[in-house]
């Protein structure tokens, strides 16, 4: 059930973002159901495996290869469905924590929460890196036969 | 095949006028660099007797250079107003499979491309309202109680009015994103002090990431990817100050309430 709801706000959230963006209008929807999806998958792995990282690399690997299949179905580039379907794993949580220790001269957990931050930042780039080498093998792939 | 032959000079001209205009229309509105780079080279390419066509795309502006009858034409172009429509990334990209495809003249693709980049996006409002959604909705996806969806949706709401007219001044992403995180932080305080949240954390949370750089952030792994590092490096820099620009808004709030002035 929690997961139904988090991925309603997550899609509404992403609609909103690709609003903000200015995407085209039969975009929006996709966009918003790629970017709910992944956050979805992100909120089930990181209740499974309760580790952040690994959950927004496979999170932003769906993203891409979703705005990958979606940019050949609707015809447009990826980013338009890649870029508000990506701000949801962006740590902006981790980052609120991090400045919030910090004024409190927690300086501990300030460095626990801003490597984690780090960590998740450098995770967005390898899943949208990997789902892009993915896509263009298998579109390689499928050429050659 | 495009049917249309470039029989002098002048054509020579309005051919690379109209990749400058395609290309500049595209990475004034975020499009990453290579995607601007294959449309500048693909609508040039596309003539016969054009050889040696080769551009040369960075974040703030491009090279163009291309052989006619051996002899060498240079353009550079400055771009430096760049602001985010997605839409008008999709319709230009469009525009340059459909020129090389179909027989369509210079004349008409430039006029094709100035209706393009006239097209109004949504409009303000539509975008300010899509803004503070995202951040309402935000604020619930990290755990927040629905009674903080209506405070981050107001603290978004007002420095997103805010941010708007500042914007006719031209402050840089830097200043623009540390007056919406502090905006937005200061509200969400006193949003909690009238009562009407109860996370303030989760209410801080949300109202700022309406500020988050996702187009940076896309472009600047994307570009990489594709061997641009230049432009991706500059863009993966420009997430990261817009990033530490939220953060010292949010943190200076943070330390006067921490201190007892707010």
């Amino acid at each position: 059930m929690s997961v139904l709801l988090q991925f309603m706000y997550s899609f509404f959230a992403t609609i909103g973002f690709a609003i903000y963006f200015g995407a085209p209008v039969n975009s929006i929807i996709p966009s918003g159901i790629s970017g709910g999806a992944s956050w979805s998958l992100y909120y089930i792995m990181f209740s499974i495996l309760n580790d952040k990282i690994l959950a927004t690399f496979m999170g932003a690997f769906l993203v891409g290869t979703l705005g990958e299949a979606l940019a050949i179905k609707y015809k447009k580039p990826a980013t338009v469905f890649i870029t508000p379907g990506i701000v949801p794993l962006v740590p902006g949580a981790g980052m609120y924590y991090t400045m919030s220790y910090l004024v409190g001269r927690n300086f501990n957990k300030a460095i626990n929460a801003g490597t984690e931050v780090f960590f998740m930042a450098a995770a967005i780039a390898m899943g949208i890196i990997v789902s892009t080498i993915f896509t263009r093998t298998i579109r390689r792939f499928k050429r050659q036969n | 095949m495009n049917h249309f032959i470039i029989k002098n000079r002048k054509d020579v001209q309005k051919l690379s006028t109209l990749a400058i205009f395609a290309g500049k229309t595209m990475l004034s509105n975020g499009a990453e660099t290579y995607r601007v780079e294959d449309t500048i080279n693909r609508i040039c390419s596309s003539k016969e007797n054009i050889k040696e066509v080769d551009s040369f795309v960075t974040q703030s502006g491009f090279f163009l250079t291309l052989e006619y009858e051996g002899e060498i034409f240079t353009y550079l172009k400055r771009v430096k107003d760049v602001g985010i429509n997605l839409n008008k990334i999709n319709l230009v990209n469009d525009f340059s499979r459909q020129f090389v495809n179909q027989d369509i003249s210079l004349e008409k693709g430039m006029k094709t491309l100035d209706e393009i980049n006239n097209i109004p996006g949504y409009p303000k409002y539509l975008k300010i309202l899509g803004g503070s959604y995202v951040s309402g909705f935000f604020s619930l996806m990290y755990g927040g109680s629905p009674q903080d969806f209506l405070p981050s949706f107001i603290a978004s709401f007002i420095s997103l009015i805010i941010l708007d007219k500042l914007s006719k001044f031209n402050l840089t992403f830097f200043i623009d994103r540390f007056i919406g995180a502090f905006l937005s932080s200061l509200l969400a305080i006193f949003a909690v002090k009238l009562g009407i949240g109860v996370n303030l954390d989760k209410i801080i949370i949300g109202s700022i990431m309406y500020l988050v750089p996702g187009v940076s952030i896309t472009n600047s792994i994307r570009d990489t990817m594709s061997g641009d590092s230049l432009s991706g490096l500059s863009k993966g820099i420009e997430a990261i100050l817009s990033a530490l620009a939220i953060a010292f808004g949010v943190g200076i709030v943070l330390n006067l309430k921490s201190k007892g002035w707010i």
